[in-house]
């Protein structure tokens, strides 16, 4: 049973390959996505944290999502 | 009304909606790789090749469906002057890109057994490769124009041009003699594709909906997150 699954009658080749194709290609996506959201956020944080402190004061007070990128950065390190 | 897509109105609900993707997605997808490798029967012609139906149909809906939104965006940028459109459409490039080309790869994945060649100049097959050029046009007008300004002004036209090319994709099948069979699903109700089939089907679409919208939301937020930091000092 388990290998007629695999062999899928003869069209496992295709199929597997289709699946693992788009799947790994969607990972690929997701992995690079979510780092370059990490650096952003990185480089963010860090820009922010070469203000002086009423300027950064200022600034988390004045931007919400400056803020909110700041709380999920701490969160995520 | 466009005061909705504002960033800083959106940027907390767009972490929520980030963390609650990510909680579902994988329920989802062991679902539907479960309707579509093992439960659904194979073809009576096709046999089990049938199954590469699964990634194929969705991946070309998806394909066509970012681009027609990039376009319906873009009119909408170009009558209302409106900077975060360019920022949803420049984020939904990528995923489109990339579904319009695995509908291609797996298309062609499916064409060996089923029609004994993997690649034909077929009016629908030779629409979608013009489409993901259209999809690659609009990236490198982004990537390699340094004026924003132009960049999101030239990508706009791109995609208002390209929009044309979608209806000869949906109706290459029946303009032109195809390898392709006519649209077995169609939205009067009248499909002629059987509900075991059909619901391993609508399955796929929804976690690979899943995970445009999660690809689109990282997207943005690092677009989001770029411009904001542009302009720290200005904040």
């Amino acid at each position: 049973m388990i290998q007629n699954f695999i062999s899928m009658n003869g069209y496992g080749l295709f199929v597997w390959l289709s699946f693992v194709i788009t799947f790994l290609a969607c990972a690929i996506i997701y992995y690079k996505t979510y780092k370059t959201l990490k650096k952003y956020e990185k480089d963010f944080a860090k820009e922010l944290h070469q203000l002086s402190e009423s300027e950064r004061k200022l600034v988390l007070e004045k931007s919400k999502v400056a803020s909110q990128v700041l709380a999920s950065y701490n969160k995520s390190i | 009304m466009f005061d909705l897509i504002n960033p800083s109105r959106i940027f907390y609900w767009i972490e929520k909606l980030i963390n609650f993707i990510n909680s579902i997605f994988f329920i989802f997808l062991i679902i539907a790789l479960t309707f579509a490798l093992i439960l659904s029967p194979p073809d009576y012609l096709q046999g089990d090749s049938v199954r590469i139906m699964y990634v194929h149909v969705p991946s070309a809906w998806i394909g066509l469906a970012s681009f027609t939104s990039i376009a319906l965006l873009s009119i909408l940028s170009f009558i209302f002057k409106i900077k975060n459109l360019n920022l949803i459409t420049k984020s939904i490039a990528p995923i489109g890109l990339l579904f319009t080309c695995l509908a291609i790869i797996t298309g062609s994945l499916w064409g060996q057994p089923t029609w004994g060649t993997w690649w034909a100049w077929d009016a629908r097959i030779t629409s979608m490769v013009i489409l993901s050029i259209f999809y690659i046009l609009f990236i490198l007008a982004h990537k390699l124009i340094k004026k924003e300004d132009k960049a999101n002004k030239v990508s706009n036209i791109i995609a208002i041009i390209g929009l044309v090319n979608i209806p000869v994709i949906k109706y290459s099948v029946d303009w032109w003699n195809t390898l392709h069979q006519p649209a077995s699903i169609k939205l009067d109700g009248a499909s002629s594709i059987h509900s075991s089939m059909l619901l391993p089907l609508m399955l796929m679409l929804l976690v690979l909906l899943l995970y445009c919208a999660l690809i689109l939301l990282m997207k943005y937020k690092t677009e989001i997150i770029r411009i904001k930091k542009k302009n720290i000092k200005r904040i």
